[in-house]
């Protein structure tokens, strides 16, 4: 029995603990204004811009990517007694209700407004701007489909030689994911997406959880077994700009099927509880300004909302969609989180569309 | 009880007043919010009962896979071979490692990056293993302990002419009976409700309930649905503690002192260590493969401590330390004070106090995030659901050192003058000291490895190690990959000295 020895080891221990914290937290202290800025793993802008804006105003920024843009809206909801940033940017039309019924935004009339696309202005209060939009649409990999017939309709998909060559993203927790689903609710009606989707799920759709992993592990063309692929119809054109060797075009297209396709607006916003409101507003000027909107297509792969901005060469490679499917603000309001429900039960939980339908009275 | 102790009995007061405030309260908002409008769609959907089903499937089939290969290693422990002591003090290892060290593990050695090239991922085979990793110590601690006490009555009986079957079976089998369903029962628990190894290891085939009340929270904010979920669980979970604990009672009764281990020629004593060592490092594979794999690539652990698009590693050791420290500050004092009022003989709080070992730490943290809207701000949250956690285990450690405390000592002190404080500090303290550092190792590791409780808790500036490995996981890649595994290396590393505390506190006891 070493008693002595073992008296010491508490205390030993206890100061070892506070030793170890003065010298590792030292550094940690925060700087006077730090802005924070929550947003999804997607978001990029040039390092030289952000300097330049962190130069001028003399407002730190620090992002926080908290997963795809759905996982980043709910962890800004489950936290808004003490939020975790000030300025939530990357939440999109699809998730906007969600948002604005949350109340976890402020209000902000930026004097860029007028600036902006008129469409694209949904929110009325000024609680959610919009920065940028795109289109969610199907992608196929051209060397896989080289000699092999593309799917024709937005139905044709769910047959089981197109559904086991599809990945797409689960609409709970990315915002492709949502869009897609939206789609095939506005093209194929409250009944017959259902169908649809337990078409695919009996032909082997792949489901993953957001857009990097579909896109970067999952699709043919990034090493994975699946040559078609809910993105973007700008990603053609990023994967030519981003292309080792230089190619004369992009080795994979888009699949713009009839309805297939969404248009997907991302917001910005100031949170309630904000502790530094005037350099979140600052922040917000800045993101809607001409620089940045110019280096927006670049960065993101997506449109600028401002009217002024001009476009990159090679946006040439990037499609609008002639027929994308549209659903009017207030029914993805009213509809949004039930559609994400059945979908998780029909294709995730495998039930049948007919047993969900029943459950619906 | 005696008079005696009448002047500590205040002692209960705050451990009830903890537990309500970090337990039953927001228990009760989920129960409130479950029954109000959760509990029919939720249990009218298949779904959620065949996630039922698999959760169950895999406690039962732990604690028999388990105990089949914790009895005969019980036997090969009867007798002296070189390496029996280590890989007793080894087999409790387990204990103190943060499941996402194990998961890492696991995916090091059988994920689709494993060395050993075989992919398992989203099988229930890596799960079974993993489970056997986790709790076959545990169980094999019990039956080295029970086993040497089977032997005269087992003696009695085949010199009374019993056939040695026949003996076995209406004498060994009832004997044994209490330990194996107190392990099984463990193993069962533990398994049923286990949320880091099926969420990192299991795809969405095999998620548990608990994997699956997180992802209705974080993706799809179904609150009603969840605490649905939770009420099940707890549920299954009440009824198979209930058991257990009568289990234990009655094994404490019929536990004698444990004989020394016998001897055997030198060349069989060899051949049954070559066996257990190979069944022990088979076992055990997964952590080797980690530390491996980290050691091989320092300048993965380089880039992890700067951060870089996550959280640096610095920051997040830092906040494990800083909050092991503040846990300990809190479950301590509650732990010391719960096991002291225990020994006393306060029944009530004897049952209620076992109840967080029960809860899931993913459900406490909701009803955290419920009761406590105003707070999820606050370090309080946090350390208030880490003390709750661990001081079961520090007072689990420290009572049975209580109830071994010489009568007749006391006694002594008391007759010759000694205040009812000084003889806390002067004797009793010194008889419990091994028993408490154990105990504050236990907590350390319950603490240091948290994973359910600080995700729903998460905020950026409260990563811990758990949570910035989880961070690099949730990324494609092999760099990510390769930093995770650094800092679960580093994890490893700080489990690894708690282990030591815990095996100094026991050598100390036993």
């Amino acid at each position: 029995m070493f008693w002595n020895t073992q008296r010491n080891t508490l205390a030993g221990w206890t100061l070892g603990i506070v030793g170890l914290l003065g010298l590792l937290m030292a550094p940690a202290l925060a700087q006077p204004t730090t802005l924070t800025v929550l947003t999804h793993e997607s978001f990029s802008l040039d390092k030289g811009l952000i300097a330049r804006f962190e130069k001028e105003s003399g407002i730190r920024l620090r992002f926080l990517k908290a997963g795809d843009a759905g996982e980043t809206l709910n962890r800004a909801i489950l936290t808004k007694a003490a939020p975790v940033a000030d300025v939530l940017y990357g939440f999109d039309n699809s998730l906007l209700s969600k948002a604005l019924a949350a109340g976890i935004l402020e209000p902000y009339p930026s004097p860029q407004r007028s600036t902006l696309r008129p469409e694209l202005l949904l929110d009325p209060t000024y609680r959610a701007l919009p920065v940028d939009f795109g289109y969610v649409a199907l992608n196929y990999d051209k060397a896989y489909f080289k000699d092999k017939p593309l799917p024709q309709t937005l139905a044709d998909l769910a047959r089981p030689e197109f559904a086991k060559l599809l990945v797409v993203e689960n609409p709970a927790t990315s915002s492709p994911g949502l869009a897609f689903l939206l789609a095939t609710v506005a093209t194929l009606g409250q009944d017959g997406y259902l169908d649809f989707w337990e078409g695919l799920r009996k032909g082997g759709v792949r489901v993953e959880k957001g857009w990097s992993e579909a896109y970067n592990v999952a699709f043919s063309k990034n090493g994975g077994d699946r040559p078609l692929v809910v993105s973007y119809a700008t990603s053609p054109a990023a994967e030519l700009f981003y292309s080792e060797k230089k190619l004369a075009e992009p080795p994979t297209g888009n699949l713009l099927l009839p309805g297939s396709s969404f248009l997907q607006i991302e917001f910005v916003g100031i949170l309630k509880g904000s502790k530094h409101p005037a350099a979140a507003r600052k922040f917000v000027d800045w993101l809607l300004s001409k620089p940045v909107q110019e280096n927006i297509p670049t960065q993101m792969w997506v449109y600028p909302a401002r009217k002024d901005a001009a476009l990159p060469e090679v946006f040439k490679w990037a499609e609008v969609p002639k027929e994308p499917a549209k659903l009017p603000p207030q029914q993805i309001a009213q509809g949004a989180e039930r559609w994400v429900r059945e979908w998780t039960e029909v294709v995730l939980q495998g039930q049948s569309a007919l047993t969900v339908r029943n459950a619906r009275r | 009880m005696p008079r005696r102790f009448r002047s500590f009995a205040w002692l209960a007061w705050p451990v009830w007043a903890f537990l309500a405030l970090a337990l039953f309260y927001p228990l009760w908002q989920i129960l409130a919010l479950g029954v109000g409008e959760g509990l029919g769609p939720t249990l009218a959907n298949p779904y959620y009962w065949g996630r039922l089903a698999w959760s169950l499937a895999y406690g039962l089939g732990s604690s028999l896979l388990v105990i089949a290969l914790a009895l005969p290693l019980a036997y090969a422990f009867r007798y002296r071979f070189p390496g029996r002591d280590l890989w007793l003090s080894l087999a409790t290892v387990p204990f103190v490692l943060p499941t996402i060290v194990v998961a890492l593990g696991f995916l090091a050695l059988v994920g689709p990056h494993g060395v050993l090239g075989i992919n398992l991922y989203g099988t229930p085979w890596i799960l079974f293993w993993a489970s056997a990793f986790y709790n076959l110590g545990l169980v094999l601690r019990m039956l080295v302990a029970v086993l040497p006490a089977l032997e005269p009555p087992l003696a009695a009986a085949r010199t009374l002419g019993a056939p040695p079957l026949r003996a076995y079976w209406r004498v060994g089998a009832p004997l044994l009976a209490p330990a194996l369903l107190a392990g099984g029962g463990l193993t069962f628990l533990y398994s049923f409700s286990s949320f880091g190894l099926p969420l990192l290891l299991g795809g969405s085939r095999y998620a548990t309930i608990e994997v699956e009340v997180y992802g209705l929270l974080a993706y799809r904010l179904a609150f009603p649905e969840a605490t649905a979920l939770i009420l099940l669980q707890l549920a299954v979970l009440a009824l198979v503690s209930f058991l257990y604990l009568n289990a234990q009672t009655r094994l404490s009764l019929s536990l004698a002192p444990s004989a020394l281990p016998k001897a055997l020629p030198s060349a069989a004593a060899w051949r049954l260590a070559a066996g257990v060592w190979l069944f022990f490092l088979a076992l055990y594979a997964p952590l080797l493969a980690l530390l491996a794999r980290a050691l091989a690539a320092p300048e993965a652990l380089a880039s992890a401590w700067t951060g870089g698009d996550f959280t640096p590693g610095a920051l997040a050791l830092a906040n494990t330390l800083r909050f092991a420290g503040l846990s300990l500050l809190v479950a301590l004092p509650v732990g010391f004070a719960y096991a002291y009022a225990v020994w006393r003989g306060d029944k009530g709080l004897d049952l209620a106090g076992l109840f967080p070992l029960m809860v899931s730490p993913v459900a406490v943290g909701l009803g955290y995030l419920l009761a406590y809207p105003s707070l999820s701000g606050s370090l309080l949250i946090l350390i208030g659901a880490y003390a709750l956690l661990s001081y079961p285990l520090l007072a689990r450690a420290l009572l049975p050192a209580l109830r071994a405390l010489p009568k007749g000592v006391l006694e002594a002190a008391r007759v010759l003058g000694a205040s009812p404080w000084r003889r806390l500090w002067r004797v009793e303290w010194p008889l419990l000291r091994p028993a408490l550092l154990s105990g504050t190792a236990l907590a350390l590791a319950a603490v240091v490895g948290e994973f359910g409780a600080t995700l729903v808790l998460r905020r950026p500036e409260w990563t811990t190690l758990s949570l910035a490995i989880y961070e690099r996981l949730g990324k494609p890649g092999a760099e990510p990959f390769r930093e995770a595994l650094a800092l679960a290396g580093l994890l490893a590393v700080l489990a690894g000295g708690v282990f030591l505390l815990l095996d100094r506190g026991r050598r100390a006891v036993g």
